[in-house]
């Protein structure tokens, strides 16, 4: 079904002049052997989940990573994406380029570094825009979590000692 | 193929005329309180096309964000009440985009750039600049922005500020007539005027 949506979106992206306008090798790659696909459970703690896109924009994104809680590192990364071929390659690809960085690292990834990897053509430069949007908010996500499973650990200790 | 794509482009210009009638009927209701404004726009999204659902199935990580509107590095909620009515929006953006177009096919004649050619159809502008690369400007209209795509900054997408009446760049505070004044003097060698 997504190579159905993602020819149709090719169809309607080319406009009424017929072009020669290709996807590039790498992205018929990913788009064709995807790295990475998958879920991971989003109420584990470990888990930072960045969800973003609209539906009616015709992307939305879903990067998950699995952090270490004690270096920040971020062990793993799956990403699950609707949308055009060349969405699903920018996803793919960040995916690949978190795995063993740091979270602070990858932050620092930009769009224009995804987009230059996959020579993406100036219509699809949105689409490497929204998988670093969706890299940000899966740290950020993953950040607040943490957030608040430590302030909640805090206030155990109080408790206890009220009681006693 | 050309024939499916044009079934495709008529389906889509047939569909967008449904519901643009009912929104240039809405214009009216501006004089009247605000409440009536949304009702006219839910009709609106019901007549549109099947690839736009209605504003509330956005996917968000967590309560109302929308990543695009934010003046901190993190999204922000944002307020849908607030948004521009969608005939107001594309009466903007259209009117924008054509006096670009404008103005650029006159630079044009004037500017020495190998490969300089302006191009609007299916409400894509598209301009190329030879080797120096290709500037896409088009409407985003579920999220009532303006989507630029430049060979300079990459990609940013603008917003109808009401109080500055003018497309800005949340992310930056840019203004797009200012960014695109600003990248193309550089790439045209001369200073240009875009307002």
């Amino acid at each position: 079904m997504l190579r159905l949506l993602a020819s149709k979106r090719s169809l309607l992206s080319q406009g009424t002049k017929i072009l020669p306008r290709f996807y590039h090798e790498k992205v018929i790659d990913h788009f064709n052997n995807p790295r990475n696909v998958g879920s991971f459970d989003k109420n584990d703690p470990a888990v930072g989940t960045g969800l973003v896109g609209a539906p009616a924009c015709g992307d939305v994104m879903k990067l998950q990573i699995k952090v270490d809680d004690t270096t920040g590192e971020i062990l793993d990364a799956c990403f699950k994406t609707f949308g055009c071929g060349s969405a699903i390659a920018s996803s793919s690809v960040a995916t690949e380029w978190v795995k063993g960085k740091q979270m602070e690292e990858v932050l620092t990834i930009k769009n224009t570094e995804i987009a230059k990897h996959l020579s993406l053509p100036p219509v699809k430069l949105h689409c490497s825009m929204l998988a670093e949007d969706a890299i940000k908010a899966a740290v950020k996500d993953y950040q607040t979590k943490r957030a608040k499973s430590s302030g909640d650990s805090e206030t155990e200790p109080v408790e206890q000692a009220a009681k006693v | 193929m050309a024939s499916k794509l044009q079934l495709c482009v008529r389906r889509l210009s047939t569909l967008r005329k449904h519901c643009c009638f009912p929104s240039s009927s809405s214009s009216s209701f501006l004089v009247r309180s605000r409440s009536l404004l949304i009702q006219p726009s839910r009709t609106i999204n019901h007549h549109s096309s099947i690839h736009s659902p209605p504003l509330s199935r956005t996917f968000y990580s967590s309560p109302l964000l929308n990543i695009n509107s934010t003046d901190t590095e993190g999204p922000a909620a944002i307020d849908y009440r607030s948004l521009l009515q969608e005939g107001e929006f594309h009466s903007l953006a259209d009117s924008t985009i054509h006096d670009l177009q404008e103005k650029l096919e006159e630079y044009g004649d004037t500017v020495q750039i190998d490969g300089f050619d302006i191009d609007y159809g299916n409400e894509v502008l598209t301009l190329k600049l030879g080797d120096l690369g290709t500037y896409v400007l088009n409407k985003q209209s579920p999220n009532r922005q303006l989507w630029l795509s430049s060979p300079v900054s990459g990609p940013s997408r603008f917003d109808w500020d009401q109080n500055a009446q003018a497309w800005v760049y949340r992310r930056t505070k840019a203004n797009l007539l200012k960014v695109l004044e600003s990248e193309m003097g550089q790439l045209f060698g001369e200073p240009i005027k875009l307002a």
